[in-house]
């Protein structure tokens, strides 16, 4: 007990002493016995003036001011994201242009809304007045359109509904005749006739657009729904006639759905369009017992459809990109289809008499008004479409974005919206939000260059230390060993390395790791090198000397002499490392020999960008990245290089 | 010095031994087996002039005569090693390895490794040539500038790009040059070695073969511009520092005589050695830079062969990687011992 506290106050003194030297720390004794000033020198000692020069260097500070600020939130940043996983990926959000305007209603319609509707990127909103506006990201990928550019012929117009696919908009004016536009490459919109015209053969793909809707038009007064799917889109007339175009190959049944022509309901999820058919009593896809249980809550027991109508007929559906929601006559609801099961919110329950006047869905989500007012949001929570906003009072009507829910009044004003906002990066070609890749794909690469350098400063130091102090024939064949790992060109062997690795069955971890274990073992040699100078020269110095001639232990001499002076050394050269191993970690990802997708690191992340047009039209997805590993990579080399030049005094002398 | 350099030569063998039998060994744990998938082939080929039973049989035979015609029917890694060297006989009792002059054979391309290697090196060696050059036209003369007027504003900001010059990695200056110099100024082609389906001959030839290759050029120089000019830098400044050049300017030398007679051959010291390191390394290719511009070098070959599988080009190109690397270490120690008389080579 007693030596442990002798210990304990050797350190704080031992520590004191490298602050403040040893002649300051004798005169604070000296003065402490006999409280009169002393004239002991006023010594500054190594350790403080080595940090009053670092101190100095204004750029090397800023750098590790920035280098500690990226660090904390690369490790500390992804607590705050507690929704991200690795493998999250979603096609309708594929290359998104940064922008945090997917929920700014435009300030002149959120006084005068009428409708409001989105599937992909971006969403279209329609006032009283007949007037569209589209707002989030509105340019499509690399088409060079943006949908936001809203034609002539519909701004002078007065529009009845609107309703948005993936990149395309389908407007129907008062007088019955449909208006699309946005992309029409794939079959989006535009009749048989018009493609004619224009010259083109005929895609035996594409389901084209009835020729009566853009010619005389419907009468308004009988649509009852007006819907957009993937690259598909659907008018449903109240006595079931049924108006479908679009790009076959997105939906498997669509041919069925054209030949049936009559529906009482119809919606469409990502891959199938759903209907309910005059019987209402299931969901129709053409394909027999696709969905054919329905469930009451998410992860909750299912029961056959048939059960659990028993006799009540649906009143409506309501799709989402992978499942279904059914309102029944009496306002109850169940679901079909693959609810989600990551950031999932549970289905509400209601209280006795409380039942749902109105459901809406977006892309994961869906949001239900009830008959007390209460609003609801449930389903997927990844891109927060489920944080609902709390002052709802007064809301009668429900409007469904993609990832976002709009309530109103009767007359149209805008009460709440919730849901995404945006991306601060945008997103990379699956979907995934850049911005959360990059706080955690950093915690990756910093994390793989550590290791790297922590194995590699294990192997160098003992090897440095051995072949140093002991010499002769362990010199020899210690620096013959390290000449070895020397020829060894580092990226060539990395990568067949990881090549082997990758023809082998190993988990992500392990590969992870044994990546760590190869970028170690392939840098010691530079380190074990200068370890091994620095302690040749220590070792014939004087403190040596005299340290032997007094007899203490050579294994005492070795770590309690020699180590701290060779240390400041080491720690500038494992700076450096650090830097050279995040590099190369991201050479090897970037080359698809590291680190593989899904799991981010700035490396791979950055693996996209391998050619001038992706480089050019997707710039968000290679410029954020490469800013935050270039701004640390420079941030620590030149804190090591100030660094370096503080601790060695001879360019401190000459500077 | 001849004692010297025959040590070393020594030493470098014994390396490259130990190297060749890591690699060997690595790459024996590739799960290809060519005489399985060669005699499958023939076999799949008769696969209608004969009975299923007789198939198997002939597989089995087939299957035995390639795997004695490869050297590879025995699990001994030591003497399929031996095999691959050429120091011990395959199963008729010939020796056919490296020593023999059979330096493998690409499947990927179904030619000897030599011919697949043969054009991507001249590529290469065509681009680093003049990557060299430019790099040192531009590196020496900043280095020795940086160093003459050392803590002025110039000298500060080249510090500071030179640092970013090698804190970026090879991948992201090629994008950003990409980005600028191609989707933005349109002023080079973004990839590529000539124009394609061109008949161009003599100088146009090359004009547009130079065109082609401007941007990867610029962005090596770029790459290699902050490493070498702070090496020059520091050397030139430590040679400033000598007691030789006080001398010099305290018998009234002019200034330029000082830098450029007296102080630069003191800095060429460990320049020299450098150079002569990076003259070795036009061989081995970058491998992202050729990648990124495709550019039909070695780097490119080497990933391209990752890819595919193509283990017998990787395995000689790596062998022929750690080859130059280790002639390299010994030429740099050799020409050190030749610039500087004070090194004590045969220590």
């Amino acid at each position: 007990m007693s030596k442990q506290k002798n210990n304990s106050s050797q350190k704080t003194s031992w520590l004191k002493r490298l602050w403040k030297g040893g002649s300051n720390q004798m005169a604070d004794e000296l003065l402490n016995k006999d409280g009169t000033p002393n004239d002991a020198e006023a010594i500054v000692s190594p350790t403080r003036q080595i940090v009053n020069n670092f101190l100095e260097r204004k750029l090397a500070v800023g750098a590790l001011i920035v280098l500690i600020c990226m660090f904390i939130t690369m490790f500390v940043g992804p607590l705050f994201m507690p929704k991200y996983y690795d493998s999250y990926t979603e096609v309708t959000q594929k290359s998104i242009k940064p922008t945090m305007s997917m929920m700014s209603v435009p300030k002149e319609l959120q006084g005068d809304i009428k409708m409001i509707d989105g599937f992909g990127s971006f969403t279209v909103g329609l006032s009283n007045a007949g007037k569209v506006y589209v707002w989030g990201a509105t340019e499509l990928g690399t088409t060079g359109i943006d949908i936001a550019d809203i034609p002539e012929e519909v701004q002078n117009s007065k529009i009845h509904m609107v309703a948005a696919g993936i990149d395309h908009i389908v407007a129907i004016t008062e007088e019955g005749k449909v208006l699309c536009w946005g992309n029409s490459k794939l079959g989006q919109y535009g009749t048989e006739s018009e493609a004619k015209a224009r010259g083109e053969e005929l895609n035996p793909n594409i389901a084209y657009m009835p020729e009566i809707l853009a010619t005389s038009g419907i009468d308004v007064s009988r649509i009852k729904k007006l819907t957009c799917g993937y690259q598909c889109s659907a008018i449903l007339l109240d006595d079931g006639t049924m108006y479908l175009w679009g790009n076959k190959l997105t939906y498997a049944n669509i041919d069925l759905f054209l030949n049936v022509g009559v529906m009482y309901d119809m919606d469409f999820t990502l891959n199938y369009i759903v209907g309910i058919n005059g019987k209402r009593n299931a969901v129709f896809t053409g394909s027999r017992g696709l969905y054919d249980v329905v469930r009451t809550e998410i992860g909750g027991a299912s029961y056959p459809i048939k059960d659990f109508l028993n006799g009540r007929k649906i009143e409506s559906i309501v799709a989402t990109c992978s499942s279904m929601c059914l309102v029944l006559e009496d306002g109850s609801i169940c679901f079909a289809g693959d609810l989600p099961s990551t950031n999932a919110v549970q289905v509400p329950v209601l209280a006795a008499g409380e039942y749902f006047v109105d459901v809406v869905g977006g892309s994961y989500h869906y949001s239900g008004l009830t008959n007390l007012g209460n609003v609801y949001t449930w389903g997927s929570d990844t891109l927060d479409q489920c944080e609902v906003a709390d002052n709802l009072a007064g809301s009668t009507k429900l409007f469904g974005g993609a990832f976002q829910t709009y309530t109103t009044d009767d007359s149209g004003n805008l009460i709440a919206k919730w849901g995404l906002k945006g991306y601060l990066f945008g997103t990379d070609t699956s979907g995934a939000d850049i911005f959360q890749r990059i706080i955690n794909g950093g915690k990756m690469t910093m994390t793989v260059g550590a290791v790297a350098v922590i194995i590699s400063s294990l192997i160098g130091i003992i090897v440095g230390c051995v072949a140093g102090y002991f010499g002769g024939k362990v010199d020899i064949l210690l620096m013959r060993v390290a000449e070895i790992f020397n020829a060894i060109p580092f990226l060539p062997f990395a990568m067949i390395l990881s090549a082997i690795m990758g023809s082998m069955t190993l988990s992500e971890t392990t590969r992870i790791f044994i990546i760590m274990c190869i970028l170690g073992v392939l840098t010691w040699p530079g380190l074990a090198r200068l370890v091994r100078g620095q302690v040749l020269v220590a070792r014939e110095s004087e403190y040596v000397t005299a340290a032997k001639a007094m007899g203490v232990k050579e294994s005492v001499i070795a770590f309690k002499h020699i180590l701290p002076n060779v240390m400041s050394v080491i720690l500038v050269t494992l700076m450096l490392d650090f830097g050279t191993c995040m590099l190369t970690e991201s050479s090897l990802s970037y080359l698809g020999f590291g680190v593989q997708y899904p799991r981010p690191t700035w490396g791979n992340m950055l693996n996209g960008a391998n050619n001038a047009t992706i480089i050019n039209a997707y710039w968000w997805q290679w410029l954020f990245t490469a800013i935050f590993l270039a701004v640390t990579t420079i941030c620590i080399n030149i804190v090591g290089d100030a660094l370096r030049d503080v601790l060695d005094p001879k360019s401190s002398v000459d500077k | 010095m001849l004692k010297y350099s025959l040590k070393r030569l020594g030493y470098m063998a014994v390396v490259l031994v130990i190297l060749s039998v890591i690699m060997y060994m690595i790459y024996s744990l590739v799960p290809a087996n060519r005489a399985y998938s060669d005699a499958d082939a023939q076999v799949k080929a008769m696969k209608n002039t004969l009975p299923k039973d007789q198939l198997a049989d002939y597989f089995d035979k087939l299957y035995l005569e390639y795997q004695r015609k490869y050297g590879t029917d025995t699990n001994n890694k030591f003497i399929r090693y031996g095999r691959w060297v050429g120091i011990y006989p395959l199963y008729d009792g010939s020796y056919n390895g490296l020593l023999q002059g059979n330096l493998g054979y690409s499947y990927e391309y179904q030619k000897p490794v030599v011919e697949v290697v043969k054009q991507p090196m001249l590529n290469t060696i065509k681009i680093n040539i003049w990557a060299t050059i430019l790099a040192l036209g531009i590196t020496l003369p900043l280095g020795i500038y940086c160093a003459v007027k050392r803590g002025s504003k110039f000298d500060q900001g080249i510090q500071v790009m030179t640092i970013v010059g090698y804190s970026l990695p090879t991948f992201l200056i090629s994008i950003l040059f990409i980005w600028v110099f191609c989707s933005k100024l349109g002023i080079f082609p973004p990839s590529g070695m000539q124009t394609p389906g061109n008949t161009y001959v003599g100088f146009r030839k090359w004009l547009d073969e130079m065109y082609y290759l401007a941007l990867p050029l610029i962005v090596m120089t770029f790459c290699s511009l902050g490493g070498m000019t702070r090496y020059v830098r520091a050397s030139m400044i430590e040679a400033l520092s000598l007691d030789c050049i006080k001398t010099a300017r305290a018998k009234g030398l002019k200034e330029k005589a000082v830098i450029y007679s007296h102080a630069w051959r003191n800095a060429l010291i460990p320049i020299v050695t450098l150079v002569v390191g990076w003259f070795l390394g036009i061989f081995g290719g970058s491998l992202v830079i050729e990648s990124m511009f495709a550019l039909n070098g070695m780097g490119r070959l080497m990933i391209q062969s990752l890819r595919t599988a193509d283990y017998d080009v990787v395995l000689l190109m790596q062998m022929f990687y750690v080859a130059m690397a280790l002639i390299g270490n010994l030429v740099i120690d050799i020409i050190y011992g030749l610039v500087d008389p004070r090194v004590r080579v045969s220590k």
